[in-house]
């Protein structure tokens, strides 16, 4: 049980974790990364892999609050750029895919949403183009009959999620970065103007002192940043994906849905990956999150309606994973006030923001201007005064059962 | 909430005392018991006919030339449904309803069915175990169990020139049944050291039946001049559009050859794994069965699992025999009928089984320890593997993308392993690769993830569906709208 030193301790090693990992080992700092289990087994090993650049449906199956579009598409821009030159920065293929991607609107009312999604796409600079439903089954002539209108936008893509985690963590040990996982930090507690972290149990446990901690734990993110003695509003939830057998059909473009819970793509193996924030039946923090079926036909009832050639395919497979959002959706990133040094980064699309955040929190720890503005997303706004407990904050834990209640 | 739910899928729900998942010699020794004392007992196989592996009907044409193989099993079958046990056959049970105990089916058509009951009886079998080579992709190259399918139900040979390989005892009347059909059964290596003179002595004995039915086979076996090369395994596989060789090796040292024979097939098989996806999506416990390397259900004499009101019997509980399947089918069924209180089981019955169950268990666990156990097994095969052998044939992923996965960023968790190499991710769910991709993890980081119980389950997680399933069947499941395409 020796004392070592960092420059900086990663706690978590999902994709945000593995993301500044690199950033800060090729800038030169000596980091270490630790997880509680293998990396990217949790939200980054069990997301959908979507790259959102054009404006994500505001709202998943059961989400209580929208999600400030206007506010987030000047992020989406920034972090599409960065997915563009990706692959050479981490210096190996990670199957990004930017064939771009239709969102769909099937009623009078999505198709008016539509429209407002265009012209914010528009202000932010993401260029997205509006169909009727005959131009976009001309375009994509797989999409089905009840297709009125859809935009098109060239930038939406993908990216294989089993691969780019464990790539940035590659880049990082290239940089003399570690990773070590199951490694669960168990206390972290002020240690002069530092940090110092205690992982793992018994004689497998470690000491690490270190002037930054970074707090990217996706769903435990409140959990660990309670270590340190800071309480923070997230309310983790867990959803769940489908996976069809491969198919011979191709697909090249995501689909997704304005208005319901919708994303759809065929992956480079030609299995097609059916999600869109369906809830899990339960969520498990500790193990793995159980499946549902009532979301598992409800989910694939939407996409044979928008796709019809799905009917004719097998499902492979389904799974759930947790992520962690915020109350009012939006990313949480920055220091946390009164803790110099404690950093924190997380919920829902940190998979599109991946890249972006890694840059982000590098700067902020180096003391440089970060590249977008996020002096509105820091951890302030989440904070509980000490004594305070979320519930008497209003925040509602939401159990994830209710979140079944809007259907199609 | 969730039944409510439920409520509104569409699809038949079928309410039973009992509903028993596979018709083999467990499942079928249950519904016999359980029906004819009444009880309302609903019995599903995937297969178009019950019987299961052991007692696998022939195909008609078949049995009116060559007769019934195995006539016992029809009776049974007759039994189960003179009783009024009733029988859906091609019935796909793929998963679990969100409440957590009604199945979810698919019958022939694709059409789903829902069935819920006080009892469920698991006796869903085991699949075999099998382990890669180089060449184990060419035609020709089987396992035992599809040759033995193939004499049995088809009274079709799987080659003229055959050698079987693999360990176990399956090997020996896989290899008779081949021969009664004139194949050359050219040798059968065996990975262990089983046979020795002293074989037919012991089965002698104690009478073990077990035993003596193996030492029966070697006899026969030795009559037909057929070679039983002992500590031998197969080293790798050659042919162009077909296996036309199969080269050998000491199975102390699989990677150097000791002799290439000409077949026009070849059967390698390991013994067989319990299939335990549905007891552990119905949340019943599992233990690590050290010898083999598996996930079995932990259950009490009678098959109870750790959820009252499950059992799971015959293989799917441990691999011991068709004898063995049927006696704890039955100690199952004496459990039920006497929590049902509907009939009290005559004692001297229950001490019969139970007696016949402690023996069969003592006599498996005899011959299993005249063979080596698969877990020691694989850790002398794993290491000595080409790098470049397809382990995960769906996905077409080599030994050493699994072993660098293994012993990178994955750090010796299997799952992990899986999910970033692909392996074990195709259509056949990994049962096929999923015993060679854990040897594979084990033998390149023997650290399994820092002592937690779940990670040493050397088996990938059960997940739904079971088995691939159509969409069209969800889509059923969600009401006539979404089969329409229209909107709902
Ligand atoms: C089914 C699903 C679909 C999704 N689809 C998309 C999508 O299409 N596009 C998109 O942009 N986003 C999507 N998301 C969201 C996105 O995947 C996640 O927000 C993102 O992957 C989270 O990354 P992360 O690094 O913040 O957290 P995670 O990947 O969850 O990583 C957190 C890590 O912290 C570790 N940890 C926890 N406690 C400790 C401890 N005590 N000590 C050490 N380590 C600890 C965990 O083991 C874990 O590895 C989806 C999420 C899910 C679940
Ligand atoms: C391929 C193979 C061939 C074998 N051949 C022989 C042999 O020739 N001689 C011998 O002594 N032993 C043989 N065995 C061993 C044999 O399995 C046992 O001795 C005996 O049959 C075990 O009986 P059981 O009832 O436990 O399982 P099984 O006989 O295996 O019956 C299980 C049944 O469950 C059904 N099932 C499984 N999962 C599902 C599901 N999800 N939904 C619906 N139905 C399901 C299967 O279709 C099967 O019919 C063989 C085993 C295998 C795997």
């Amino acid at each position: 049980m020796t004392t070592r030193t960092a420059d900086a301790v990663i706690v978590g090693a999902g994709v945000l974790g593995a993301s500044v990992a690199s950033h800060l080992a090729r800038s030169g700092h000596r980091v270490l990364v630790l997880d509680r289990g293998a990396p990217g087994r949790e939200g980054s090993g069990t997301t959908a892999g979507n790259l959102h650049m054009q404006a994500v449906h505001t709202k998943r199956p059961g989400q209580a609050v929208p999600l400030d579009s206007a506010r987030f598409l000047p992020l989406q821009r920034a972090a599409s750029d960065r997915w563009e030159t990706l692959e050479e920065e981490l210096e190996t293929s990670v199957e990004v895919r930017r064939t771009g991607g239709f969102t769909i609107a099937e009623t009078d009312e999505q198709c008016r949403e539509l429209h407002d999604k265009h012209g914010w796409e528009a202000a932010a600079g993401i260029p997205t183009e509006i169909l009727d439903g005959d131009a976009a089954r001309a375009a994509l002539p797989l999409l089905g009959p009840t297709v009125a209108a859809a935009t098109w936008c060239d930038l939406d893509g993908y990216a294989n999620p089993l691969k780019v985690t464990p790539a940035y963590l590659d880049s990082a040990a290239r940089h003399g970065g570690r990773t070590l996982a199951f490694a669960p930090v168990r206390r972290i507690t002020r240690n002069g103007d530092g940090w110092r972290v205690v992982a793992g149990h018994g004689a497998a446990e470690r000491v690490v002192d270190t002037p930054v901690v970074v707090d990217v734990a996706g769903p435990w993110l409140g959990e660990i940043a309670a270590m340190a003695g800071i309480t923070l509003r997230m309310t983790p939830v867990a959803i769940q994906m489908h996976a069809t057998v491969r198919s011979s059909a191709t697909m090249s473009h995501l689909v997704q849905h304005i208005g319901e819970g919708l994303s759809v793509k065929q992956v480079a193996a030609g299995n097609l990956l059916i999600g869109g924030g369906w809830p899990a039946l339960s969520m498990d923090l500790a193990g793995r999150s159980g499946t549902s079926l009532d979301s598992l036909v409800g989910n694939v009832a939407l996409a044979v309606r928008v796709l019809p050639f799905i009917r004719d395919l097998r499902l492979l497979r389904m799974w759930a994973g947790p992520l962690a959002a915020t109350p009012d959706e939006m990313p949480v990133i920055g220091e946390v006030p009164g803790a110099p040094g404690f950093y924190v980064a997380g919920g829902t699309y940190a998979f599109t923001f991946a890249p972006l955040w890694g840059e982000t929190l590098r700067c902020l720890i180096e003391g440089k201007p970060p590249p977008v503005d996020i002096s509105d997303l820091g951890p302030g706004r989440l904070m509980v005064p000490a004594g305070g407990s979320a519930r008497d904050n209003g925040l509602e834990q939401e159990n994830p059962q209710d979140r079944r209640s809007k259907r199609c | 909430m969730t039944a409510e739910r439920s409520a509104a899928l569409h699809g038949e729900v079928v309410e039973r005392d009992v509903v028993i998942v596979g018709g083999g010699p467990a499942g079928l020794s249950a519904a016999a018991r359980l029906a004819s004392a009444g009880l309302a007992v609903t019995i599903l196989d995937e297969q178009p006919e019950l019987g299961g592996q052991y007692y696998r009907r022939p195909a008609p044409a078949v049995a009116e030339q060559w007769g019934d193989h195995r006539p016992d099993g029809g009776r049974l079958i007759a039994r189960v449904r003179a009783a009024g046990a009733e029988c859906r056959t091609g019935h796909l049970v793929w998963g679990v309803d969100d409440d957590g105990r009604t199945l979810l089916a698919s019958d022939a058509a694709g059409h789903p069915v829902r069935l819920r009951a006080r009892h469920l009886v698991l006796a869903t079998g085991a699949f075999e175990r099998v382990f890669p080579f180089p060449g184990w992709q060419l035609p020709g190259v089987t396992t035992p169990g599809f040759a033995q399918h193939l004499a049995a139900g088809d009274h079709t040979t799987i080659g003229e020139r055959v050698v079987l390989a693999g360990s176990g005892p399956f090997l020996l009347p896989v290899a008779c049944s081949l021969i009664e059909l004139g194949v050359t059964v050219v040798g059968i290596a065996e990975a262990g050291r089983p046979y020795r003179p002293s074989l037919r002595a012991l089965g002698a004995l104690g009478h073990p039946a077990r035993l003596r039915e193996l030492a029966g086979y070697v006899a026969r076996l030795a009559r037909a001049r057929v070679p039983i090369w002992q500590e031998t395994v197969v080293l790798r596989a050659d042919g162009r559009d077909r296996v036309s060789s199969v080269t050998l090796a000491a199975a102390a040292r699989p990677a150097r050859p000791v002799r290439t024979v000409e077949v026009d097939a070849l059967c390698v098989g390991y013994g067989f794994r319990p299939q335990t996806d549905l007891a552990r999506m119905l949340g019943c416990a599992v233990r690590v069965d050290v010898a083999s390397g598996d996930a079995v259900p932990v259950t009490d004499a009678a098959g109870r699992a750790s959820r009252a009101d499950v059992y799971v019997v015959g293989e799917a509980a441990g691999i011991g025999g068709v004898h063995a399947a049927k006696a704890r089918g039955l100690a199952a069924a004496h459990d039920i009928l006497t929590r049902e209180v509907r009939e009290t089981v005559p004692v001297a019955e229950v001490r019969r089984v139970a007696s016949a169950r402690r023996r069969l268990a003592r006599f498996t666990a005899l011959t299993d320890s005249l063979y080596p156990g698969p877990a020691a097994l694989l850790a002398t095969l794993a290491p000595a593997l080409p790098a470049d052998t397809m382990v995960c044939r769906c996905e077409a992923v080599r030994a050493e993308e699994i072993r660098a996965t293994a012993a990178g960023s994955a750090d010796g968790d299997l799952n992990a392993t899986k999910a970033w190499s692909r392996a074990g991710m195709g259509p056949c769910q990994g049962r096929e690769c999923g015993f060679a991709v854990a040897g594979l993890v084990r033998s390149v980081a023997p650290r399994p993830g820092a002592g937690d119980g779940e990670s040493r389950v050397e088996v990938f997680p059960s997940r739904l569906p079971v088995r691939p399933i159509p969409l069209a069947t969800l889509l059923e499941l969600a009401g006539p709208d979404s089969q329409e395409g229209d909107r709902s």
